[in-house]
């Protein structure tokens, strides 16, 4: 179990994030919404200490991550996996080399400098890849692959990692709708089949209620609204995101979500697969 | 929204009027700085020149004594005799290729060791610039007293010409290959050093971020997160090196550090005849080979970074 009490990040002239503090229990998805600078990214950042914190602290399973140092902080990062909106893989090593990284904290130095992994390392690398779908590209160079391509490597390599807890910081804002959907059923995926909680930043409301156990809504880095999807009602949203009472607000303007099939698909959304399926279904029609 | 009116004339706080106060104010500001760079330049030419007398007159006096150097040191050739071979004494036919190059031998396993030289000072300096340039790169130096004991270690390394450690070294371990060796790895680990540090400093901190997300320490965030995007980089400047350091090690015999160089040195002072202009030639070829061979190497590697 993760608790946060009064964590507090401050900048020069203003808090990130401003005294909040949440206990999120274990097997858990969390969707963090709020506007763009309203401190999801450095709430995570600080739960991984990407970021340091200014004040509180973070207690995972009683012991106080924010007071870690040294090995003790690496083997805090090993635990607790962080997935990117730009997903950080390295472009130029091969897709199962990024997810073989996701072990490091278990190696020696010499291994690593070396790039040593023992075939059980491999294998498990493999299997983490093949849940995500991604197990035929393991030999490719990362930098060939899609954007959703190399989320779906970034979650094997958290997956690499064992973790106790994910942290996935906007993970499908630079996604198309297809690759989006893709991502975040694995992340769910994980949630469910591994009983690993899950936090994750989110700017679309829909994607929160639609894969979320619980919402948290954030405005100037404190906590507008903790609950449930079904309480987020569009009063609730207009908090969260600030919108004057006047002012048209509408959740599918947010959306990217596809419409469920039998609706109009837009056909620019359409994947290359798509086109052959429906290619080769015109031909045997005749 | 009003349509745009031109002839409605400037108005004092019209976003164009402000526009145009501010782009002639920084206009002016941009002349003044032209001008005082003009002057300064022109003064530093001035005074380069008078401090180094390069008047027309005295050129014109030097020029000719430049031809007649060259006219004692040119091989005397005769064309009928060019490839006379030795005869029954042993002795080599004056006016011949074998008379000109009598000591071809000895001025090939010079130029052989020249390049071995260049060749082991590059790669002791290039494993010394790799170690040093990533506590040298802002962007990775664990904390701020390494990197700048790092940068000023390099400054150090390069800031001393290679001839000056190639004298200190004959002086403290003996004439021979080693002391040019050790005096051109140490400048060469400061040049390389830096460039390295320079291209580290526009690597993409993306991967080094996903190293340090999984729990890597700082050596595994080098290895993983920098490395492979910097290397290409780090060998096509490494040729380049080796190309430069073949030029120096052709230098660094004239203080008793091994190479071509010696030998150079002893027929410019000892003869100044055609031996002069025979081992000119032989280093001016040896060193356009290798830049052509470096560069070939140097752009099948660029070329292979612009396929992907």
């Amino acid at each position: 179990m993760l608790a946060i009490k009064n964590l507090t990040k401050s900048f020069k002239t203003r808090n990130a994030v401003d005294n909040i503090s949440l206990d999120i229990p274990d097997g858990q998805m969390v969707g963090v919404i709020g506007r763009s600078g309203a401190g999801k990214s450095t709430l995570l950042r600080m739960i991984n200490r990407l970021a340091e914190p200014t004040g509180g602290s973070i207690i995972f399973d009683g012991r106080d991550v924010t007071a870690l140092k040294g090995r003790e902080l690496l083997e805090w990062r090993a635990n607790c996996a962080m997935v990117f909106q730009q997903f950080n893989l390295v472009g130029r090593l091969n897709v199962l080399t990024n997810v073989l990284t996701g072990r490091l904290y278990h190696h020696g130095l010499i291994a690593s400098m070396f790039q040593v992994f023992t075939p059980a390392e491999r294998a498990f690398a493999i299997r983490a890849l093949d849940r995500l779908g991604m197990a035929h590209t393991a030999l490719q160079q990362a930098d060939t692959l899609s954007g959703g391509q190399m989320q779906r490597v970034a979650i094997a390599r958290a997956l690499a990692q064992e973790p106790k807890i994910v942290l996935a910081d906007e993970p499908i804002a630079s996604l198309d709708p297809m690759n989006a959907k893709v991502v975040m059923d694995a992340l769910r995926t994980i949630n469910r089949e591994d009983g690993i909680a899950v936090i994750c930043n989110l700017h679309t409301l829909d994607t929160a209620r639609n894969y979320c156990d619980r919402v948290i809504g954030l405005f100037e880095g404190r906590v507008v609204f903790d609950g449930p999807p079904s309480a987020l009602t569009e009063q609730a949203a207009r908090e969260i995101y600030g919108a004057e009472a006047d002012e048209a607000f509408s959740e599918s303007m947010t959306s990217t979500t596809l419409k469920p099939a039998g609706t109009e698909v837009p056909a620019e959304r359409l994947t290359e697969a798509d086109l052959q399926q429906r290619a080769r279904a015109e031909l045997l029609a005749g | 929204m009003a349509s745009i009116d031109v002839n409605a004339g400037p108005q004092p706080n019209d976003a164009v009027s402000v526009f145009e106060h501010h782009r002639s104010e920084l206009r002016r500001q941009r002349l003044g700085m032209n001008i005082l760079f003009i002057g300064a330049f022109l003064l530093a030419l001035g005074l380069s020149i008078w401090v180094s007398r390069f008047y027309p007159d005295r050129l014109a006096a030097g020029l000719p004594r430049i031809f007649e150097y060259f006219g004692t040191i040119m091989p005397n050739l005769q064309f009928d005799l060019l490839f006379e071979g030795r005869g029954a004494d042993g002795r080599a036919v004056p006016g011949s290729l074998t008379f000109w190059y009598s000591d071809f031998n000895v001025y090939i396993r010079l130029i052989v060791e020249t390049i071995f030289m260049a060749l082991t000072a590059t790669i002791l300096g290039a494993t010394a610039a790799f170690l040093l340039c990533f506590p040298a790169s802002r962007n990775l130096a664990p904390n701020s007293f390494i990197y700048i004991v790092s940068r000023r270690f390099m400054e150090i390394c390069r800031g001393v010409p290679e001839i000056l450690y190639a004298l200190v070294f004959v002086f403290a371990i003996g004439i021979g290959p080693l002391a040019g060796v050790l005096a051109i790895a140490i400048h060469s680990a400061g040049a390389l050093g830096k460039l390295f540090s320079e291209v580290n400093e526009n690597a993409s901190m993306r991967p080094v971020e996903g190293i340090r997300g999984v729990g890597g320490n700082w050596f595994e965030e080098i290895r993983y997160g920098v490395v492979p995007q910097v290397m290409p980089n780090f060998v096509s400047y490494t040729l380049l090196r080796f190309e430069i350091n073949v030029r120096a090690s052709s230098i660094v015999g004239f203080v008793g550090a091994g190479g071509i160089g010696a030998e150079l040195n002893r027929v410019i002072s000892l003869y100044s005849d055609d031996r002069v202009v025979a081992v000119l030639l032989l280093v001016v070829i040896t060193v356009t080979l290798i830049d052509l061979l470096s560069e070939q190497m140097r752009t099948h590697f660029i070329g292979r970074e612009n396929l992907q």
